[in-house]
């Protein structure tokens, strides 16, 4: 996974202000993310895709996912313009966008001392 | 980055990741933090523990940040709780909302550890000062009432010391005056000399307030103590300026409008010293003549270069004089126009009824549109009837008892001693130990200042009474008696007073000579005793109030006795 | 600045001019121009002011007990009109110069 997809920086950013921290801040930002992605698939109204959107954008840049991030925002305006299918085929890249980053974080995850 | 104070700061945030990473942030900046999942956790926590700042997301669920937020500014009051938006910067309409509800800043995602801080530190900044300046109106308030409760106690003091002028009980005094005109430095004062004649005093002191206030005491008590004792109003402004020069500071004077009314001898006598111009209004002609200030204000000039010259001038029965503070002219509409002399001047015009005058002037200052002010004094001296004014008895401190009924003494007043001092007062206190001679006091004033102003103005002066026919030769007469009297070289005034008890009481004789030409005594005596005050030399004055009143060496020589029976 | 103040080339006179409002908040400003200076006369210049209070007077006073009290040389010039009014009511011309 190159640096276009997860800034690095953030993460050792990240990792020195949560100290002990970092590995909840791993588990939960994954657990939630597998929560946006599942309301997501499921969504059948632009307001929910949208308040989704905006929420997994949020999240998404603040631990240094940068592609992840940028379809978010990508969704979160056009949800309410596009047809369904568009809409969908949108929901599908952030799905696998997801699923590429997401052993990165696991990796990350695992780096750290197990927490007691 | 410097260190702040240590702040309780609220997170609103969905997110659980982003809470817990901004927790983190906050925590490790040093501050305590509480967190809510939505608009109505944040509304909760924020009610219980009060937090000094908050940081909100603005989509949430349940309830809103907006909504969140609006609802917490109210709780907070007039107290600055700095509310900063997450929100990601591009949603415009967003931040509109953001602004309409009370946000103060806005942080976006991805967090910056050092924007935050910066941010945290400014709004900090402001909150604690809307607190200072909380702290400070509060601190202000009190003080307010502090000086508001000095106020009201100078005041009882100044009153319990201005009461015992005259102002309330005359009935040729009318006046009108703001409760609290005394705090922006005006003074009016009213009180009878021995003789029934009335001083009057209109003050504008510099300044307002206490200062103003304090600086009337002195001022009225001089003005009290020297009129009782029989003093005239040249002494009395020659007393009062000094005192306010030695105690006051430099940049603060009193001016002041200064009358003598005499019932007696109908005349007015004044001294103005920087207040607007005074009128004396004539009833039979209409006629108002200004009386302008032709000194400075009290308490500017040294003693030695005082001017404590007056006018004089003439009045009859029913005329008035009427004096009024610069509250009046100086009264602004909302145009910043003053009310001006002319428009008092036009109420005078339009004046039919005198009583009606002080009326007619309010309505004029209301219909003017000005702004009242709380300095706004008037004040109208009529000149009534002598039997109409009964000044109040005086009050005696002794017994009487080792009061000395048997002796004499005798004055010879020389040239020097004539241009500068009066020596009624004195005499007054002297005869007023002889207690018989109490009950007298107001005649006997009166004679011993007839005598003496005879012996003094037509004997060693040679000014002629004739002069005083008009009201031009009035003032001439009054001007040329002040000339005389600063190039006198030679004269003498001799004055003996002789106490002696008789079978019933007592007697005093009163005998004063002087060293002018004399008069013609038969053709004054002539004259039947209720003649015009104008003119004449108050002869008959002398003879209505005393007994057995003598002019011997033609006229130069004048000789009168009170009588009294002994008390029981 | 609505105090401004301007010594004479032999450094003996100084000159004193108000702008607007001649009144007590001008107190400050106006005490500074002259109190660090030893005075042998003064002029105070009121083309520009608007307007005088009874505060302004005491200032005055001030100033010239500062110059020498009896012994002073204050004078007041160019007032206006209204300026002038005051002036003479309060019979300041008995103390000053003023033109």
């Amino acid at each position: 996974m190159d640096d276009t997809h997860v800034d690095r920086d953030v993460l050792s950013a990240l990792q020195e202000v949560m100290e002990e921290g970092y590995p909840d801040l791993l588990d939960i930002f994954l657990a939630d993310s597998e929560e946006r992605l599942k309301v997501l698939r499921a969504a059948d109204s632009a307001a929910l895709l949208v308040a989704t959107a905006h929420s997994f954008k949020g999240s998404s840049s603040n631990m240094g996912a940068l592609r992840l991030t940028e379809l978010c925002h990508q969704l979160e305006q056009q949800a309410r313009s596009l047809p369904r299918p568009a809409v969908q085929e949108l929901v599908g890249e952030i799905d696998r966008e997801f699923a590429g980053i997401r052993p990165l974080y696991e990796a990350e995850r695992q780096r750290c001392p197990a927490k007691i | 980055m410097q260190p702040l104070e240590p702040l309780t700061i609220l997170i609103a945030e969905d997110s659980a990741a982003d809470r817990l990473l901004l927790s983190s942030i906050l925590r490790r900046q040093g501050h305590e933090v509480l967190t809510a999942a939505n608009g109505v956790e944040a509304v909760e926590v924020f009610g219980q523990q009060h937090p000094h700042l908050v940081l909100m997301d603005a989509m949430m669920p349940v309830m809103d940040g907006f909504e969140a937020a609006r609802q917490i500014k109210a709780m907070a009051g007039e107290t600055l709780v700095p509310i900063i938006f997450l929100t990601s910067l591009s949603e415009n309409e967003a931040l509109a909302r953001c602004l309409e509800v009370g946000g103060d800043d806005f942080l976006a995602k991805p967090y910056n550890q050092v924007i935050l801080a910066a941010k945290i530190k400014a709004m900090d900044r402001l909150r604690r000062l809307q607190d200072t300046v909380l702290q400070q109106r509060d601190q202000i308030a009190r003080h307010h009432d502090y000086l508001l409760n000095e106020q009201r106690v100078a005041k009882a003091v100044f009153d319990k010391v201005a009461h015992s002028g005259c102002l309330n009980g005359a009935p040729n005094i009318r006046y009108l005056q703001s409760p609290y005109a005394l705090f922006n430095g005006d003074l009016l004062l009213a009180a009878f000399t021995p003789a029934g004649d009335m001083h009057v005093l209109l003050g504008d002191f510099t300044g307002h307030g206490l200062p103003a206030a304090v600086g009337a005491m002195p001022l009225a008590e001089v003005f009290y103590g020297m009129t009782a004792k029989g003093y005239g109003l040249a002494e009395t402004l020659r007393e009062m300026n000094a005192k306010l020069k030695r105690i006051l500071p430099v940049d603060m004077f009193c001016c002041a409008t200064l009358l003598c009314l005499s019932f007696q001898r109908r005349s007015v006598e004044v001294w103005n010293g920087g207040m607007p111009d005074g009128y004396l209004h004539r009833i039979a002609s209409g006629e108002r003549t200004p009386l302008p200030a032709r000194h400075l204000p009290l308490g500017v000039l040294s003693p030695e270069s005082f001017d404590e010259r007056t006018d004089m001038y003439p009045m009859a029965l029913g005329d008035r004089v009427f004096l009024l503070s610069d509250g009046v002219i100086d009264t602004c509409d909302a145009n910043d126009q003053l009310f001006g002399v002319q428009r008092l001047q036009q109420v005078f015009a339009t004046n039919r009824h005198p009583d009606a005058l002080f009326e007619e002037i309010e309505q004029a200052l209301r219909h003017f549109g000005g702004e009242t002010r709380d300095d706004v004094s008037m004040v109208e001296v009529s000149l009534l009837e002598s039997a109409q004014i009964s000044p109040p008895a005086l009050v005696y401190s002794d017994s009487g008892q080792s009061c000395p009924l048997d002796w004499s003494v005798s004055f010879e007043f020389r040239a020097a001693t004539l241009k500068r001092f009066n020596p009624l007062p004195y005499l007054l206190q002297l005869l007023l130990e002889v207690h018989g001679l109490r009950a007298q006091s107001g005649a006997l004033y009166s004679v011993l200042a007839e005598l003496y102003s005879n012996a003094l103005e037509h004997g060693v002066l040679g000014l002629d009474s004739g002069l005083k026919r008009d009201a031009s030769g009035f003032a001439r007469y009054y001007q040329e008696r002040n000339t005389r009297l600063d190039e006198l070289r030679e004269g003498y005034v001799r004055l003996s007073l002789q106490v002696t008890p008789t079978d019933d009481g007592g007697c005093l004789t009163i005998h004063v000579e002087d060293s002018g030409k004399g008069f013609d005594v038969e053709r004054v005596m002539a004259r039947p005793l209720e003649d015009i005050r104008l003119s004449g030399r108050g002869v008959s004055l002398i003879r209505q109030l005393g007994r057995n009143a003598r002019w011997t060496d033609d006229g130069r020589s004048a000789r009168v006795e009170f009588i009294w029976e002994a008390l029981a | 600045m609505s105090v401004i103040t301007e010594v004479s080339e032999d450094g003996q006179r100084l000159t004193i001019s108000i702008r607007g409002r001649f009144d007590f908040a001008k107190h400050q400003e106006f005490r500074k121009s002259y109190e660090d200076r030893e005075l042998s006369a003064v002029v105070v210049d009121l083309k520009d002011a608007t307007y005088l209070d009874s505060s302004a007077l005491g200032m005055l006073l001030l100033l010239r007990d500062h110059a020498g009290g009896d012994d002073s040389d204050v004078r007041v010039v160019n007032s206006s009109t209204d300026v002038r009014k005051i002036l003479a009511i309060s019979n300041f011309d008995k103390l000053f110069d003023i033109s």
